[in-house]
């Protein structure tokens, strides 16, 4: 039994243990912004903890993919959190979060108001242009 | 890596892959879908790594690389595309 092979053990079950913490994040949190968080740190991190234990095998062409792959991921994921987060807020996602702030100015921790159907009879009628029947 | 460890993370990763699929299926947005799909994608790619590091073979590590490369350009397309209406502005 060799300290390599234990610490390959050690960063597998650390790796699996943060990527179930990343999973049951994104199950929990209950809007996009927060399942952001989840997805796109933990996840990835549990990924380069795996590929940190494949340094025990020794091989070569292991450990150059494993970094090629570690590289890879650490440049492009924030990329993709990035866009998404950004789609969310270009479509006007509510923050369902208790105590969310929002400093962007949109307004997105105030729920909508529920569509009254006079409101929006009336609204309707004051739109109309004036000379229409 | 020893086999009891890899035989205990191989199955525990599948259980995982499940629950992201299930979280797949029942997102409540389109956005909150392709966030999933990604998670999905790290997660097959997680498995492969694992793999490729307790039978010591590099063939796994190419096609993680290849999912990995297509997940990020696939997420970058559908939120791009579900938020704008158009991929390139």
């Amino acid at each position: 039994m060799s300290w390599g092979a234990l610490a390959a053990d050690a960063l597998v079950v650390l790796g699996v243990a943060v990527m179930t913490i990343g999973v049951y994040g994104v199950f929990r949190m209950p809007d996009t912004y927060t399942q952001l968080h989840a997805a796109s740190k933990a996840v990835v991190l549990g990924v380069i903890a795996l590929l940190v234990a494949s340094l025990a095998t020794g091989d070569a062409t292991v450990v150059a993919r494993s970094a090629l792959i570690a590289v890879f991921l650490i440049a492009t994921t924030p990329v993709a959190a990035h866009v998404i987060g950004r789609a969310a807020y270009l479509q006007d996602e509510r923050m369902a979060t208790p105590g969310a702030r929002d400093e962007s100015g949109h307004r997105l921790t105030e729920q909508p108001p529920p569509p009254d159907p006079d409101r929006e009879l009336e609204s309707e009628l004051l739109s109309r242009p004036s000379g229409s029947p | 890596m020893h086999e009891a460890v890899f035989y205990g993370a191989a199955l525990w990763m599948t259980g995982l892959l499940v629950v992201s699929v299930v979280l797949v299926i029942r997102a409540r947005t389109s956005l909150a879908r392709i966030l999933a799909l990604d998670m999905t994608i790290l997660i097959l790619v997680a498995l492969l790594v694992l793999f490729s590091d307790a039978r010591r073979v590099p063939y796994f590590l190419d096609a993680a690389l290849m999912l990995a490369l297509l997940s990020v350009i696939a997420t970058i397309a559908a939120a791009r595309y579900h938020s704008e209406g158009r991929l390139f502005s």
